[in-house]
């Protein structure tokens, strides 16, 4: 049987790209995100994944408003990068993982859960804008890439990502002999429209990380409105992180964690495993 | 209170227009076509006068109210040179210099 070996939550941000590309790892503003993302890069290349499910949104980039789906799940054994407007970066296309996505599609279906399935899809900085940092390239773990409307309203809610990701766990259960971790991307608190454009909330990212290691059932019940508030309408995509919380089962053990807001999103990662 | 524009399936709806032809700009034909000729290029996605004037002046807190979307109005910005702060700084309405001030890098570095 399958196993989730690990569960990663981490912001991602077009910031992050940038100074990936521009190598600023000893620049003084990002010596210590940078150095924040190494634990992870080899506690997760410890683990040995067989493939990775990767919980993200997409920027109107793979779909727009004329069919945007509430979930859509990758079902490809290759993905390539989505050219967003500034054209792409010089990263390879991503593998995917048919067997696994196909196996979670059914499961998921069966589960009474309906995402889209993609067979063609390009991902953008969504998963390209941290991938680089947790795994460097070249890639050769495939990922299944499962994209959220955390964009149009209406959304689904907190705790339907939550139930989507514990679906995704029993997926990984009932499929063959694997090791996979499921990382999920966006936020933190962020607003990137209007007068509060650049608006931070350390304090509740913060609360947020310990309340997603111990007490999810709490975050499962606020609402859109509640995040919004909270760290910035943008920062509604962090109910992304519900779906890896609810992959891990009732109980998690915290291995890494770290937090920045040195610019216009909230940077949080944090690593568990099963407790 | 965060002031914020809730981007509703409404709002999406009244910023169809203006949201498609920034979301088609992640192609590089595009973006060249969009470049050689705009009003052109606004026409063809059948914007309103209004809608075309707000794309003339990188009205970004306009293409708010009009219902465009911050994440796809971003590839206009791209396709022209700029980037999210310019654009949030505009709609902050500072200048680039007085938002970078806000911000806790300058505080530490340079």
């Amino acid at each position: 049987m399958g196993q989730i070996v690990g569960g990663i939550g981490v912001s991602h941000a077009p910031s992050l790209a940038r100074a990936y590309d521009e190598g600023k790892g000893e620049d003084p503003v990002w010596r210590d995100i940078f150095k924040s993302y190494e634990p992870a890069a080899e506690w997760l290349k410890a683990l040995e994944p067989d493939a990775l499910v990767v919980v993200y949104n997409d920027h109107v980039n793979q779909f727009f408003f004329d069919a945007y789906p509430t979930f859509a799940l990758g079902v490809a054994n290759t993905f390539a990068q989505a050219d967003e407007g500034w054209g792409k970066r010089p990263l390879p296309d991503l593998q995917g993982d048919s067997d696994l996505g196909w196996h979670i599609a059914r499961s998921l279906v069966a589960d009474e859960f309906d995402p889209t399935i993609c067979q063609e899809m390009v991902v953008d900085h969504g998963v390209y804008s941290i991938l680089p940092f947790l795994m460097p390239p070249p890639w050769e773990t495939p990922i299944v890439p499962l994209a959220v409307n955390v964009i149009q309203h209406p959304l689904p809610t907190a705790q339907r990502c939550f139930n989507i990701g514990a679906a995704i766990g029993r997926a990984v259960t009932s499929f063959r002999d694997a090791r996979i971790v499921i990382i999920a991307t966006g936020g933190m608190s962020h607003q990137l429209h209007g007068t509060d454009f650049g608006h931070l909330a350390p304090d509740w990212d913060n609360e947020f990380l310990d309340l997603l290691e111990s007490e999810p059932e709490a975050l499962c019940e606020l609402n859109h409105l509640d995040y919004m508030q909270r760290g910035g309408a943008e920062s509604v995509e962090v109910i992304m992180w519900l779906v890896m919380r609810g992959a891990m089962g009732s109980r998690v053990r915290n291995i890494h964690r770290a937090y920045f807001a040195p610019m216009l999103t909230g940077y949080g990662l944090v690593c568990f495993e099963s407790a | 209170m965060v002031q914020m524009t809730v981007f509703t399936g409404e709002r999406s709806m009244a910023g169809y227009r203006l949201n498609k032809l920034s979301a088609s700009l992640i192609d590089p034909a595009n973006r060249a076509n969009f470049l050689a000729d705009e009003p052109a290029y606004c026409r063809r996605f059948d914007l309103t006068d209004a809608e075309t004037k707000l794309v003339k002046n990188r009205d970004w807190t306009g293409m708010v109210e009009a219902g465009g979307n911050v994440y796809v109005f971003l590839k206009i910005a791209a396709t022209v040179g700029s980037n999210l702060l310019e654009v949030g700084a505009e709609m902050r309405g500072e200048t680039l210099t007085q938002f970078m001030a806000t911000r806790p890098p300058q505080k530490r570095s340079k």
